[in-house]
């Protein structure tokens, strides 16, 4: 028994290859491995450290009806991916299932989760967490009624964009019958920067003239699709379209404040597209 | 429940009441039965909200201003023939793990 014990005390150590040959025809190998014993602790967790932020997010309960509030959730940034609407889905998982908010592509391309993050219309999934311990404060689109929590009542927004009829209008039938409207590249080009346009409305609800006329100011995301038509070369309707714009009140009330272009995550300038439309307005 | 019908409504009171009598008129365009049934809905609903809405809520009046003028121009549509609510009620228990 007193032989074993040693062995074993052997083994935590060093092993010795206990040979009975002769020891000058053999080379004794020592390595020094932790044995049977070691193997069955178990190895203590890495020190859990978290890196938590506060959000601040604006909620309101159509169902119970009380004042508007910002409530405050905690988040370990280091279990949540990088843009505010990880978070908000990271939230609305764990924390708080009522929490009520648009998403759908979560890659900046539908446009649905438009909301103000720290001041700023952004989409939610293109703007990244800004780090360190500092609150973030999420709220809705400024200026627009509310249905509930981050969720804005569109709706007088997608009128205002198809009060300008965003479709070709032709009053000749296509050179070709049968076949497609030719355009040149050069006149492609001109669309450029207006074609790419997702109607999120961050844009929109950005311009402080938008928030004071909202129903009769037609907003920048409008007028730039408004330029986009009047640009397109195939489009025989350009007279037309430059005079249903022509209005004190639909086109007039920009006074080129330029947030739209700060704010637009797609990086489009609504407020230059603008410019070109009353240029139009002064030579045609 | 505010002033009564003889003294000076204000400005949200007569939304309210000038939503109500479109409702009415829009019903009127409908087959008899159905005409019955939205009229008996559209006021059992208004007098509940009157009585239990605070006067001074505006953000709510407001609120249901807004889904109750939506709710009409769906009304008046002539494809749509009555309304008809559900009443999901929020049970806390959830079936979790199983």
């Amino acid at each position: 028994m007193a032989s074993s014990l040693i062995r074993r005390a052997m083994n935590v150590t060093c092993r010795v290859s206990l040979s009975t040959v002769a020891p000058a025809s053999r080379l004794v190998v020592v390595r020094p491995y932790a044995g049977e014993a070691e193997a069955q602790k178990v190895e203590p967790k890495a020190a859990a450290s978290t890196n938590m932020k506060t959000f601040q997010i604006y909620r309101w309960n159509p169902d119970n009806p009380a004042k508007p509030q910002l409530q405050d959730y905690k988040i370990d940034l280091k279990e949540c991916g990088p843009m505010v609407l990880d978070a908000l889905i990271k939230i609305k998982n764990e924390i708080d299932p009522s929490l009520t908010f648009r998403r759908s592509c979560r890659e900046g391309i539908c446009g649905s989760c438009a909301m103000n993050i720290n001041g700023c219309n952004g989409l939610a999934c293109l703007t990244k967490i800004e780090s360190g311990s500092s609150e973030t404060t999420i709220t809705p689109l400024p200026h627009m009624f509310v249905i509930k929590d981050l969720v804005v009542d569109m709706t007088n927004f997608y009128n205002q964009y198809k009060s300008i009829e965003p479709w070709l209008k032709r009053k000749n039938p296509p050179p070709t019958a049968g076949k497609e409207i030719p355009q040149s590249k050069k006149d492609r080009a001109k669309l450029d920067g207006m074609y790419e346009c997702i109607l999120c409305a961050c844009c929109s609800t950005s311009c402080p003239s938008y928030w004071w006329n909202p129903e009769s100011y037609l907003g920048p995301a409008a007028l730039l699709h408004a330029n986009r038509w009047i640009s397109d070369s195939r489009d025989e309707y350009t007279k037309e379209r430059l005079d249903a714009v022509n209005d004190e009140y639909k086109l007039y009330r920009c006074h080129t404040i330029l947030n739209c272009a700060r704010a637009c995550p797609k990086g489009l300038n609504p407020g230059k597209q603008i410019q070109h439309i009353k240029q139009l307005q002064l030579t045609g | 429940m505010g002033a009564s019908k003889g003294q000076k409504l204000s400005g949200m009171q007569k939304q309210v009441l000038s939503l109500y009598r479109g409702f009415l008129r829009a019903a009127r365009s409908k087959p008899a039965e159905d005409r019955r049934q939205i009229e008996s809905i559209v006021s059992a609903e208004f007098r509940q909200n009157s009585k239990q809405v605070d006067r001074k809520n505006f953000l709510y009046i407001e609120y249901l201003l807004r889904r109750g003028k939506k709710q009409l121009d769906q009304l008046k549509s002539p494809d749509t023939i009555g309304l008809s609510s559900v009443n999901v009620s929020s049970s806390k228990k959830q079936n979790a793990d199983t």
